[in-house]
């Protein structure tokens, strides 16, 4: 049935498939005249009727790429580029408007933004989020010690989580979602919070999943990390998606379109940017059908 | 196959790659299961939202110096000042007889339904972190908030029956104080019910909250809360509005059989028992179908 086995070419399986994904948010566009500082009640009210307009914003356009066992993949862009947006897609907790993920288990995200319910204990968070993910009880018990280790959090596991700082915050997060061992790791922006010692033990954390064939997503505006942590690269612009190739590549081409935006020759980068997109082979998919057995 | 299509693909320069996607390995990521194995994932979640119900009562009045004090005091101070209101000052307990206990059972059962279809219908608007956290059956948030409120109610229960044998008139306590369990578990499946309804719409347009307000303070009239029921004798509608409200039955189911020491109509049981059964079943069923939607900003 696999014809790379036959041939003996060393292809790993995929763990993740994305196909021709798109999202769109919904927004308002507030007309200019709110930001005023004093205007009539009536003039405010026929403002808004005429002007805020309900628009569009592509987040992801057709994206498609696939990941494999072992891969390491960093995901790099500018500020509101969907990369966020991306890893809510891979995890499931956006359903795209168009296209579908395939993925050989459930994506588990980490991001910073993930919160818990503040007011009750690290520890009860640590049992919340464990169950919300489907663990039991008796495997909570058993991993519970490593999870408080991984957050680098001691006695204050026992306090609120209202009274932690950031750092801690995002850290214990990080510990939780990586505790069910998760075969697909996505991690939005979590390592940027650490501290160094945080940080090892996170890269520890990424190299176990991938060592045990799974696949790493890292989003993460330091170049340096995507370049010291990941075996690839996927640049994404605007929600389209513009490189994928090994991390150095990528920073390179992505450093010199940053730099032409910033010089102020913008007509130059979008000509880079263009001939990279250009330059993507196109994917298309072909279901195999599964048999007798049924897809869940 | 998917290698000898790579390999010429590469020699173009905008080439075409062809991926086999294999269904056996891999599958749809956030689908929506199908019905019956969303119920049995459900299930499977019945620690969390177990957990989550319990640390949320523990905590949800962590800010206040009388703290969990306040799950029996917020009721009573409901009571009395409906006491004071409508016993005294105007005077609606004309004709009912024990019209403390009366008012008692009332406003405490109520506002159990209150705060259950109220949070019901948030769960879903107030967990938007939980949701983009985690992935698990969305059922679970409203379930969760109902367990909860349901916790909170076993104290409120008590103090209300304690409100009733302390009271003046003293009650006798029969075999049917225990009907007031089933009445309750019933009035539970009710709420959840109608808030996993409640919940996916209040999503979509956000501007209903404000009207939810006044559709429970209706309901609350025609529940008689804290006045006679016969005291829409004069109009047909109300009366058979009331005949079909099930909180209303659950009220009167509790205050036949611990005030007035009669067993409750079966009927006014067949009521609520439609109603509980059939807004869990159809809350149910609407919640799934949406479960896709609700990460969505």
């Amino acid at each position: 049935m696999d014809v790379s086995e036959v041939t003996g070419g060393h292809i790993a399986e995929p763990t993740v498939v994305v196909d021709d994904i798109s999202v769109v948010y919904r927004t308002k566009n507030q007309t200019p005249g709110r930001t005023n500082a004093r205007t009539s009640i009536v003039k405010t009210l026929r403002s808004r009727r005429l002007g805020d307009t309900a628009v569009k914003t592509k987040a992801l356009n057709k994206i498609s790429f696939v990941a494999n066992q072992g891969d390491s993949i960093g995901i790099i862009g500018r500020n509101g580029s969907g990369k966020s947006t991306l890893m809510k897609v891979l995890a499931g907790l956006i359903i795209p408007d168009t296209g579908t993920v395939y993925a050989s288990s459930n994506p588990i995200l980490l991001g910073v933004n993930a919160a818990l319910i503040s007011s009750i204990s690290g520890a009860q968070n640590i049992r919340l989020g464990c169950l919300a993910m489907g663990m039991s009880h008796a495997e909570i018990d058993a991993k519970f010690d490593d999870i408080v280790e991984m957050s680098g959090l001691e006695h204050e596991v026992y306090h609120p989580m209202n009274s932690y700082s950031s750092g801690m915050g995002a850290r214990l997060r990080f510990a939780i979602a990586a505790a069910v061992d998760p075969e697909i790791l996505l991690i939005d922006e979590a390592l940027n919070t650490g501290d160094a010692q945080f940080k090892d033990r996170s890269k520890q954390r990424m190299a176990k999943v991938t060592a045990q064939a799974g696949t790493v997503f890292v989003v993460s505006h330091s170049l340096g990390t995507i370049t010291g942590m990941c075996n690839r690269a996927i640049w994404i612009d605007k929600g389209d998606f513009i490189m994928d190739g090994t991390p150095d590549e990528v920073a390179k081409e992505y450093r010199n379109f940053i730099w032409r935006m910033n010089e102020g020759n913008a007509d130059y980068g979008r000509k880079i940017r263009a001939e990279l997109m250009a330059s993507l082979p196109e994917m298309r998919t072909t279901l195999l059908p599964n048999g007798w057995k049924r897809s869940r | 196959m998917s290698i000898q299509e790579e390999t010429k693909a590469e020699q173009t320069k905008a080439p075409t790659v062809s991926v086999p996607v294999n269904l056996v390995r891999l599958s749809k990521v956030g689908q929506r299961p199908d019905f019956l194995d969303y119920l049995v994932q459900l299930w499977d979640r019945r620690s969390f939202i177990l957990f989550d119900a319990r640390a949320r009562v523990q905590s949800g009045n962590d800010k206040h110096h009388l703290g969990s004090a306040w799950l029996v005091l917020t009721p009573l101070l409901n009571g009395l000042s409906f006491y004071l209101i409508f016993g005294v000052f105007l005077g609606t307990s004309k004709g009912i007889e024990n019209f403390i206990g009366y008012l008692i059972i009332g406003t405490f059962t109520f506002s159990m339904s209150t705060r259950s279809i109220l949070g019901g219908a948030k769960s879903l608007t107030s967990n938007t972190s939980m949701i983009r956290a985690f992935q698990f059956p969305r059922a679970a948030l409203p379930l969760a908030l109902n367990v909860r409120e349901l916790i909170a109610n076993i104290p409120v229960t008590i103090v209300m029956l304690l409100f009733i044998i302390f009271t003046a008139p003293a009650e006798e306590i029969t075999w049917r104080w225990l009907l007031v369990v089933p009445a309750i578990l019933l009035q539970f499946l009710f709420n959840l019910g109608i808030g996993m309804l409640l919940a996916p719409v209040l999503l979509k347009i956000p501007d209903l909250s404000h009207l939810l307000t006044f559709v429970i303070r209706f309901l609350m009239y025609v529940s008689a809360v804290f006045f006679a029921e016969s005291r829409f004798g004069k109009y047909p509608v109300m009366r058979t509005m009331m005949d079909f409200n099930p909180i209303f039955q659950v009220i009167k189911i509790i205050r036949d059989s611990v005030l007035y020491d009669t067993t409750p109509a079966w009927r006014a049981w067949e009521v609520l028992a439609l109603w509980a059964l059939g807004s869990v079943a159809a809350g149910l069923f609407v919640f799934w179908r949406g479960e896709e939607s609700y990460g969505r900003v």
